[in-house]
């Protein structure tokens, strides 16, 4: 058995296999979108570069056969910039979104393409879920949120953009005003507290995200009720108080303490808290020069010095966020903060290092012409001229607010927490508007009754067209064309349905984008939130 | 209004002229004859008068009376006469002014050494058309008639794959022929092949979309194709292209006027750079081209086609027996002579020689190499002289049979003075003839072009019938075949090539023994051998010539090659677009069959071997071996990753020798002359010739073979004869797509594949074009790196997409939006490119930006700063007249654009708005009163 050396570890395996195979033997887990074991090298994506020594070029570790005695070399930094720069090409050709653009304008992240897939299936309960796994305080924020994510909405170019804001109002009232509102599930208890100086929109979010995370949460506040600034910055025309006392029932009711009326500084010491519990957030809003002075820390202008992307004060286990951490008062924003502040206030009791929410990659469509969001319409059958949104909440009816989520055009990518090339941008830090110019053309093929097919995701690895062959579909797919305007098509023009009759399935799981993906995946897109191992990307073997 | 209403006007303006003109004077002629006539008769009547006065004072009255009337009516004549002179000259110089309006608009046709028909006998365009014959159609398709098939009728379809076969190597075969008759690829027609033969329809489809050559739609009557070679880019190409787009109103995104008559199309390269800038209507080569001219010569083919119709011009060419006559006339038939006219030379020659009875043979010989004077013409005499023509007219192939031969007999001979005599009375034609053309290898330049030089694959050049395998046989030919069959092993075959120190000619230099060796010792029964005739660099013809000229030169290196390898069946790969090329292999195939040097029975050996020609149809990428390989074997030319190497693992599998066509045109001289001849040519580690193709901004271009080791200073200069209307000499840029620009203060560089690759260059297949001080390097790059961009397969992401980026770059940088990172972007990105490609293609393309990047730094600076020093790129130039203007309106009457208002005896101005910088008024200013800036 040949034995190589790939970044000076040494490793033995059998005589034909790849460099490829020999590097997963060691766990490293080197870049090959084009590859699929049990199929011949693609060698087309030319990610998994690797340097053989005494040879004068990069060779692709997918199809290069092991020698006795290489010496390989593939984390070096001439390496990883190759396959960065590969990366980077390939997203430069990339028609796709990773995630919708409404969610990537939405400060807390709500996934709200599955929100609106769940809500025009009818299926109330899950959108309550989706709703719930990022915002806190749903129904509140329905009444209170400047919409940014309709104004990231790609219905907006060619039209009126989806109602999301409303739309999530709705789900969250009904789910208030039904017998049984849903109640998200928490982690076992950690055994840890939390003090929660400040019962605001920021410091109720934090409690809730801290909550589900198993972690005792006491908020403490000098006003009378929890809301803070909810209770005096909107009229109760739009914001209503039973809404929020319904919203901080839901935090109550999952295990909450309040300590309303009580001023830290004056009936409580930090120094105090700091040794009642095990963390701290300050989330006071405001920082005023005086409650500063009470809370003994140093103050930029109007907030206190926090790091920016762990919460941290100078103070060991003491964090802030919200009003009292920048400037700026967006309600969603606190509610945003406060799940962040609850994300690192989870590592610090974890024991983990604080990095704060982990950076996610996602890839975002600079320039959508209107012809090209006109044709990711058909997918909801969308007439041409809208209906009018109903304005007022009064009235609105399931069935209307059905209708209106059916409008979305899914711009999200149904493989986002599984596609390849998303991970290795993430992995290799990949800038995905370094070489930004002409690109594919978004397009959407919905013939298929499995299959959903988006060329413009497509890296052209040729794993379908040899699958389709190999599985003897009659007509199958093909490369058409050549140079940069490669696709992949079926023959004679025809429509996917045609080419991929029995081999769609196989095609879709080989897909190392979001190019072809299976259907069922499509319904569950919007479960995408943080990145788990690709599939297809095989564990090193035993 | 239209040049016809011109025409029209300054015919009537001429013809009303000459009326005038004769009026008046046959007027004045009977004036006078009547005056003549009564002169005497009045004299004699006042003579009378005054004699009778003097008898009788009372007739006084009547003699002054007769006297006063007399002058009277003398006075009147003479002021009648006056008016009628008046109107004599005026009218002269209406009909003068008319003629000459009529005979410059008339002289916008093209001189004829610009329009030339190529040989219509071979299978390029024209109207007849042959038959497809038994798989090998050599017919490359220019769209003459769409309608002449109809796509329903797709018994054509049956007929071509029973010729071809069935199999899925077919396909481009199959593919080649369909195109060849309906002019583009019916979708019905590419149905039915998948239909009945093992073709699937995802092959057919992947296939028909790669290469250039297959058009999905139809295509006009009459294909246009402009070429876009090195060449005819530096000599402004993409003006021509704009300007025949414009007179055609093609809209963009289109490629066929509104009346389906012409579709235009750019080429890579037609092989003709020293016509440079050329286009192709069907057959029809024109040369020399201006956008001012371009327009023209659409007009000017579709009244040449007229002209021609129902004339049949495939007209069998009489080969003459060497043994009756006494003399020889030697015309060169190369691609470049032909487009240059010699095929209507050499018609001529044919017409004269007949009409003389003189004593010669007439015979085509290949590439002369003088590229930059065809046609060339050799007139041989019965006493062994030799007299070199270049630039020769049809009109002046009498002259030339004239000049050298005779009539055998006597009556002819008088006949000949006197129709002779006849001639040189009615024109001056003879003399200036004779002044112009002929040219002598004692002279200067013409030494100094050809003395650098040394002919090994280019052997006997300008000598050889192409055709004639006796004569091949004669001059010394299959002598290293049958030496090598009979006297030595493979081994020992190969041993000689080792010594002989002979590198691929197809860019790379790998050493040719070592591939030889491998391919030999590689197990298995069945091997081949394939030859590389996939020329597709623009402004490289090398190949392409030496197909032409010596296709039993390169049979017999293969045949060698094959020998020495072990295998008994081969194929040449050859550019659709070399029609005769692919005649000529296929003809020297079937004459070698024919005397068994090939075939079941070599020389008498009992060896086998059989070659065979697949045509390529257009995709550049199909250079690199292994895409080539896949090409054959009937799929995308996508390369694959090496090793395994071809001879190893090549076509269908099995171990296969690759070698450019020059490697092999070398061999048979190389075992004639033993190793050690070739070895002594040359530099250490680079042995032996080399064939370039010499074009640009040189006064003598063409095809030369030069020994390595010799300087690009010396090619420039010596060969060459130095730049073009003495400007400086700024770069050479050698490779093609995939070498780089080596600047003239590097010109020393030798010849060498190592030394060229350190400057960053290739040696490549060997086009070689020599810039000047208006060529600007940003553009060089950019037309070089949009080639391969264009040519690029797609399969792997550093080339499909990364070439796309730089190229955006280069865009930018050309039309003055240069980002203050674009230079260090695109400096990294051409690195990863050039490392992360997976086939030479890709690795190789980034060179031509390295280059000038490293040479020319400060030009790309400069386009950062929205400047082009060479005045070159149209974004970053504007045309002003200045004060030296006259009014004369030349500029306002050629420009194309009608950007220039037509003001007379006032200065003119240029509308940059509609200015197309084509350059036009530039050229044709006389008081150079056109300024760019």
């Amino acid at each position: 058995m040949p034995r190589v050396v790939i970044d000076s570890q040494k490793v033995e395996v059998p005589a034909g296999n790849t460099i490829l195979d020999a590097a997963r033997k060691l766990g490293l887990d080197i870049p090959a979108l084009c590859h699929l074991d049990g199929h011949p090298p693609g060698t087309s994506c030319m990610l998994c570069l690797v340097r053989v020594k005494g040879r004068d070029r990069l060779v692709p570790s997918c199809a290069t056969l092991v020698e006795e005695g290489m010496e390989i070399e593939s984390e070096s930094a001439h390496v990883r910039s190759l396959r960065r720069t590969g990366l980077e090409l390939l997203l430069a050709d990339h028609a796709g979104d990773c995630i919708a653009p409404c969610q990537n304008v939405c400060p807390a992240g709500m996934d709200i393409p599955s929100m609106l897939r769940q809500i025009a299936g009818n299926r109330w309960d899950d959108a309550i879920v989706t709703i719930r796994k990022d915002i806190a305080l749903p129904a509140i924020l329905g009444r209170a949120c400047p919409e940014l994510c309709e104004r990231g909405c790609r219905l907006g170019d060619i039209g009126r953009p989806a109602s999301i804001c409303m739309l999530k109002r709705f789900v969250a009232d009904r789910d208030l005003a039904s017998s049984t509102p849903h109640l998200p599930a928490c982690q076992p208890p950690s055994g840890k507290s939390v003090a929660i100086l400040g019962a605001g929109p920021t410091g109720l979010a934090a409690a809730y995200h801290l909550l589900l995370a198993g972690h005792a949460c006491t908020l403490f506040d000098e006003r009378g009720l929890p809301g803070g600034s909810l209770r005096t910055e909107f009229d109760s025309q739009q914001l209503p108080p039973e809404v929020i006392d319904a919203e901080v029932g839901v935090i109550a009711r999952l295990g909450a303490g309040f300590r309303m009326g009580v001023c830290v500084g004056r009936d409580v010491s930090l120094a105090g808290l700091r040794e009642e519990f095990d963390a701290v957030l300050v989330a006071v809003g405001k920082v005023t020069a005086e409650n500063a002075k009470m809370l003994d820390m140093r103050v930029a202008k109007d907030h206190l010095l926090v790091n920016r992307q762990t919460q941290q004060t100078e103070l060991k286990g003491v964090f802030a966020a919200g009003r009292a951490a920048r400037p700026g008062k967006l309600v969603v924003r606190n509610v945003a903060d406060g799940k962040r502040a609850a994300v690192c206030i989870d590592q610090y009791l974890s024991g983990v290092p604080v990095t704060g929410p982990q950076d996610e990659f996602h890839y975002r469509l600079r320039h959508v012409d209107s012809d090209e969001a006109t044709a990711l319409a058909p997918i909801t059958n969308q007439t041409s001229k809208p209906a009018p949104p109903p304005n007022v909440m009064e009235g609105l009816t399931p069935q209307q607010a059905m209708t209106e989520a059916a409008r979305c055009l899914h711009c999200d990518c149904a493989l986002a927490r599984t596609c390849r090339l998303r991970h290795y941008a993430r992995v290799y830090g990949a800038n995905p508007d370094r070489y930004q110019g002409g690109r594919k053309t978004l397009r959407r093929h919905l013939e298929h009754a499995d299959v959903i097919y988006e060329p413009g995701k497509c890296i052209l690895c040729g794993l379908c067209v040899q699958i389709a062959s190999e599985a003897g579909e009659p007509l199958g797919l093909t490369f058409v064309g050549r140079g940069f305007d490669v696709r992949v098509e079926v023959p004679f023009n025809r429509s996917i349905a045609d080419g991929l009759q029995h081999a769609a399935r196989l095609c879709a799981e080989a897909c190392p984008t979001g190019a072809l993906v299976l259907r069922t995946d499509g319904c569950q897109a919007g479960l995408c939130g943080s990145v788990e191992p690709p599939r297809g990307a095989q564990a090193p073997a035993p | 209004m239209s040049r016809k209403t011109y025409k029209t006007i300054a015919l009537l303006l001429g013809i009303s002229g000459v009326a005038v003109v004769t009026v008046c004077i046959a007027w004045l002629i009977a004036v006078e004859i009547s005056a003549n006539r009564r002169e005497p008769v009045e004299k004699a009547r006042l003579e009378t008068l005054v004699d009778l006065s003097d008898e009788e004072p009372a007739e006084l009255e009547t003699l002054y009376a007769e006297r006063d009337r007399q002058t009277q009516s003398r006075l009147q004549r003479t002021s009648r006469v006056e008016t009628a002179s008046y109107v004599l000259i005026v009218s002269a110089v209406l009909f003068l002014v008319g003629f000459k309006w009529f005979v410059a608009l008339r002289g916008r046709r093209l001189p004829d050494i610009n329009r030339v028909n190529p040989q219509r006998a071979g299978c390029k365009g024209g109207n007849n058309r042959p038959v497809l014959k038994s798989g090998t159609c050599p017919s490359a398709g220019a769209p003459c008639d769409a309608q002449e098939a109809a796509p329903a009728d797709l018994s054509f379809v049956d007929q071509a794959i029973k010729g071809i076969g069935r199999g899925p190597e077919a396909v481009i075969p199959i593919l080649n022929a369909i195109q060849g008759h309906y002019h583009y690829l019916p979708e019905a027609a590419l149905r039915h092949v998948c239909q009945t033969t093992e073709i699937t329809p995802a092959q057919i489809t992947g296939v028909a979309s790669f290469y250039n050559h297959f058009r999905r739609m139809p295509g006009g009557r009459h294909s246009v194709k402009v070429c876009h070679g090195t060449a005819c880019h530096v000599a402004g190409a993409q003006n021509i292209t704009d300007e025949i787009r414009r007179y055609l109103r093609i809209d963009p995104g289109q490629d066929t006027d509104a009346e389906r008559l012409f579709t235009v199309e750019k080429v890579a390269c037609l092989g003709c750079c020293t016509l440079a800038p050329v286009v192709q209507i069907d057959g029809i080569t024109y040369g020399h081209l201006t956008p001012d001219t371009a327009p023209a010569i659409l007009e000017d083919f579709l009244a040449q086609s007229e002209s021609e119709a129902g004339k049949h011009d495939g007209r069998p060419i009489v080969k003459l027996s060497a043994a009756d006559k006494h003399g020889e006339i030697r015309v060169g038939l190369g691609s470049c002579c032909v487009a240059g006219g010699s095929g209507k030379v050499y018609t001529a020659l044919q017409q004269a020689l007949s009409e003389t009875n003189a004593a010669a043979a007439i015979k085509r010989v290949g590439c002369v190499g003088m590229c930059h004077r065809t046609p060339l013409v050799e007139a041989i005499t019965p006493d062994g002289t030799s007299s070199l023509y270049a630039g020769v007219n049809a009109a002046d192939a009498k002259a030339i049979v004239r000049r050298h031969f005779k009539a055998p007999s006597i009556t002819k001979r008088i006949g000949n003075a006197a129709s002779a005599l006849v001639d040189d009375l009615l024109s001056d034609h003879q003399r200036r003839f004779i002044a112009h053309h002929s040219i002598e290898v004692r002279d200067p330049p013409v030494a100094a072009f050809l003395g650098p030089q040394k002919h090994i694959a280019t052997e006997h050049c300008g000598r050889l019938d192409p055709t004639d395998l006796d004569e091949y046989i004669r001059l010394d030919g299959f002598q290293a075949f049958e030496r090598c069959v009979k006297e030595l092993a493979p081994e020992q075959v190969i041993q000689e090539i080792e010594r002989s120190g002979l590198r691929g000619r197809g860019g790379a230099g790998f050493p040719t023994a070592r591939k030889w060796a491998r391919v030999c010792q590689a197990g298995g029964e069945l091997k081949y051998v394939v030859c590389n005739g996939d020329e597709g660099d623009p402004g490289a013809f090398m190949d392409r010539m030496l197909m032409e000229s010596f296709p039993y030169r390169i049979i017999e290196g293969m045949a060698i090659a094959a020998y020495a390898v072990g295998a008994e069946n081969g194929y040449f790969y050859i550019r659709a677009e070399y029609p005769l090329a692919v005649q000529r292999i296929s003809e020297a195939i079937l004459e070698c069959e024919r005397r068994n040097i090939l075939g079941d029975n070599i020389l008498g050996t009992h060896r086998k071997l059989r070659l065979r020609i697949m045509q390529g149809a257009g995709a550049f990428v199909c250079g690199e071996e292994t895409a080539l390989l896949a090409s054959i074997e009937g799929r995308r030319g996508s390369p694959r990753l090496r090793p395994p190497y071809p001879a190893e693992n090549g076509l269908w599998g099995k171990p296969t020798l690759v070698n450019n066509v020059e490697t092999y045109a070398a061999v048979p001289w190389i075992i004639r002359h033993a190793a050690e001849a070739f070895a002594a040519l040359g530099t250490a580690t680079s042995k032996g010739t080399k064939v370039f193709a010499l074009a640009g901004k040189i006064k003598r271009g063409g095809l030369i073979e030069v020994p390595m080791g010799i300087t690009i200073r010396q090619i420039v200069e010596e060969i060459g004869g130095g730049i073009k209307e003495d400007r400086r000499f700024k770069a050479v840029q050698i490779g093609g797509p995939s070498g780089g620009c080596i600047p003239a203060y590097s010109a020393d560089t030798p010849i060498d594949f190592d030394a060229l690759t350190h400057a960053g260059a290739i040696m490549g297949s060997g086009g070689l074009v020599v810039l000047d001080e208006t060529d600007c390097m940003v553009d060089i790059a950019h037309y070089f790196l949009s080639f391969t961009q264009n040519q690029s397969c797609g399969k792997c992401t550093f080339c499909r997409i990364g070439t796309r980026r730089m190229l955006d770059i280069l865009e930018r940088l050309r039309t003055g939006q240069g980002r203050r990172r674009d230079l260090e972007s695109l400096e990294a990105l051409a690195h990863s490119v050039k490392h992360g490609s997976l086939c030479g293609l890709g690795r190789t393309a980034p060179n031509p930006v390295l280059t000038t990047l490293r040479y020319f730094h400060d030009e790309y600076e400069a386009h950062l700063e929205g400047r082009c020093p060479a005045g070159k790129c149209p974004a970053l130039i504007t045309y002003r007249v200045t004060d030296a203007c006259t009014g004369c309106t030349l500029c306002a009457q050629h420009c194309p654009a009608e950007a220039i208002a037509f003001t007379p005896y006032v200065k003119h101005e240029i509308d940059a708005e509609k200015c197309t910088r084509c350059d036009i008024c530039r050229i044709k200013c006389p008081e150079d009163a056109i300024e760019v800036t």
